[in-house]
């Protein structure tokens, strides 16, 4: 740990340069074959992708969020590359949502029923065809404003270190987390939760909050070990980041299990039609082994292998459960959202679509986040937490530690 | 006086001094001894190289007990021994029987904490021989105390003083093992 001598060379990720470009070429051509193929399918294949990359964003910023919120210090070394990942939700994200504004006459059933319709009625004029543009648009623009403040606000404070940059991103932090529990929830229930106009559930904002965190903090706990291993991080990011991190992976996953079995006994419990049948249609099927799948891969698997102390900074365990996550998202994400279209369940002739709308938009979204990282500092320069973050001032007990075990901890 | 010994302590005025000593102490192979100060001092699991509390394993232990025995009563009572039909439901089903096991998981774990901790602490107790030791009363005010324990394999009154001493310990005596 204090002994750098003993470190592995350098990661060297240039052989992966063209890894987002070529996503994006087989997505593109995949994705086109698609559209042709049955517009509907890929309005459906393109939603889950953008959900998937969607809810990462979300997740990064509900953690630059709460660094601001809660004064963090340790954290500061991860927050560059979270505010990245959060500003995704500026343009790239708002143009990766416009096929879906295109098509959604054909995803969302709702669009098609006709307006008198209870159900519909009840919730006008958010769905009606202008409601529903206006306040997606209005969604996408709070976060691309509030992403773009924060990290705005964080690059010009590299420039002259003033604390006054500290501050204004806190003040941004405050209305923000106001605003990106609100977007977040009726976001969720807008473009996902919608594609079954019928159902109710209190509990879905919170369930993709929930998921949202997660699968932020898998990513941020996989980006944290490449950075470090890259040496961008160096001298910043020690043992204790993984630590943390895991520890937040570990409540999330738990946190996340409890609200989607939650959301699944109260439907259970209170056994009314209107809300019984969204899980009926997730029994037939494939439906009924993705949902095997997700209690078993989703929480038991990561909630095990994650449980014991030591292993949340152990990056050989965690990395492969961080993809593993990722996996397990998507599944959730598909699970949510293809029964809409396939009640009796998935046909897999169809599974190149969704693959490829994930390449393309992976592609597309990955090449920005490596050109931000690029074009700026690895971590905030000049921030006043910085010394605290990189634990400057050692104690005596470290270092005679560090000396005692040879740099492991 | 009587014959027992407990251990031999030491003094120190400082953090550092004491992590200096701890560390001596530790590279002397002595295995029965523990560091006592006025407040945590960030690091010192690492110098005196303790390892894990085992308070984890009893508490998954009786969390997992917990969360078992519930689901197993609740198949018991409720679909074995007396089925009942309560709210039209299945006599047995996982969804029902989840919450309340759930929940005793909870309390079987953090009970599993409680007397994990109590009993690897070996309390409750009364009493303890460092508490004749006037001196030892420092500890909760401006001083650092190292205890090197008498049932440690390599304890010897005099090398063990000889130690404490070279490490820069201040008064040291003898902790009698009196009631």
């Amino acid at each position: 740990m204090t002994n750098d001598s003993n470190q592995p060379a350098p990661l060297n990720l240039s052989r992966w340069q063209a890894a987002p470009g070529l996503l994006m070429v087989v997505g593109t051509v995949l994705s086109a074959f698609g559209l042709f193929a049955s517009p509907q399918e890929f309005g459906f294949s393109w939603l889950f992708a953008f959900i998937f990359y969607y809810t990462i964003a979300l997740g990064a910023l509900f953690m630059v969020l709460v660094h601001h919120l809660t004064d963090a210090g340790w954290s500061v070394g991860i927050r560059r590359f979270s505010e990245h990942l959060a500003s995704l939700l500026g343009w790239p994200l708002v143009a990766m949502f416009l096929p879906v504004a295109a098509l959604a006459p054909k995803i969302y059933s709702w669009m098609s029923v006709p307006a008198k319709e209870h159900l519909i009625a009840a919730k006008a004029p958010v769905f009606t065809t202008p409601g529903f543009y206006i306040t997606s648009a209005v969604f996408l623009a709070i976060l691309w404003f509030l992403t773009s403040r924060l990290a705005g606000l964080s690059l010009a404070q590299d420039k002259t270190g003033e604390a006054k940059f500290t501050h204004k991103m806190r003040f941004h932090a405050g209305w923000g987390i106001v605003a990106f529990a609100l977007v977040l929830t009726f976001s969720g229930a807008l473009w996902v939760k919608a594609l079954q106009y019928q159902w109710y559930s209190a509990m879905y904002g919170v369930y993709f909050f929930g998921s949202s965190v997660w699968i932020g903090l898998a990513t941020i706990y996989v980006l944290t070990v490449l950075l470090q291993r890259q040496g961008y991080l160096k001298g910043l990011v020690k043992e204790n980041y993984y630590y943390y991190i895991g520890v937040l992976l570990m409540g999330f996953t738990v946190f996340q299990a409890y609200i989607e079995f939650a959301q699944y006994f109260v439907v259970w419990n209170a056994n009314m039609p209107v809300e019984t049948f969204w899980y009926l249609i997730r029994e037939n099927g494939n439906w009924w082994t993705v949902s095997i799948i997700l209690i078993f891969g989703h929480f038991l698997l990561p909630f095990f292998l994650l449980l014991p102390q030591k292993i949340k900074s152990n990056v050989r365990v965690v990395v492969p459960i961080c993809l593993w996550m990722w996996v397990m998202h998507a599944l959730d994400l598909a699970y949510n959202i293809f029964p809409a279209l396939h009640p009796q369940g998935y046909p897999l002739k169809w599974i190149w679509l969704p693959l490829a709308a994930l390449a393309f938009q992976g592609g597309f979204l990955g090449r920005i986040f490596v050109k931000k990282l690029h074009a700026h500092p690895p971590y905030p320069a000049k921030d006043p937490r910085l010394l605290e973050a990189m634990g400057v001032n050692p104690h005596l007990a470290n270092e005679l530690a560090g000396a005692d075990v040879g740099g492991a901890r | 006086m009587s014959d027992k010994i407990y251990g031999l302590m030491a003094e120190f005025n400082t953090p550092g001094d004491v992590l200096r000593a701890a560390k001596k102490v530790r590279a002397a192979g002595y295995h029965r001894w523990d560091v006592f100060s006025p407040f945590p001092i960030h690091g010192i699991d690492k110098v005196m190289g303790l390892k894990n509390s085992m308070v984890g394993w009893v508490s998954l232990a009786m969390g997992g007990g917990a969360f078992v025995s519930g689901f197993v009563l609740l198949w018991f009572s409720n679909a074995f021994d007396y089925p009942l039909i309560v709210g039209g439901k299945p006599m047995f089903s996982v969804p029902m029987t989840f919450v309340p096991s759930y929940i005793l998981m909870v309390m079987g774990g953090a009970i599993g904490a409680l007397v994990g901790m109590l009993a690897l602490n070996q309390f409750p107790r009364l009493h303890h021989p460092l508490l004749h030791k006037a001196r030892f009363e420092l500890v909760s005010r401006d001083k650092f105390v190292i205890v090197i324990g008498s049932t440690d394999p390599g304890f010897s009154l005099t090398e063990t003083r000889q130690l404490l001493e070279s490490a820069g310990g201040l008064n040291v005596d003898i902790v009698e093992d009196k009631d």
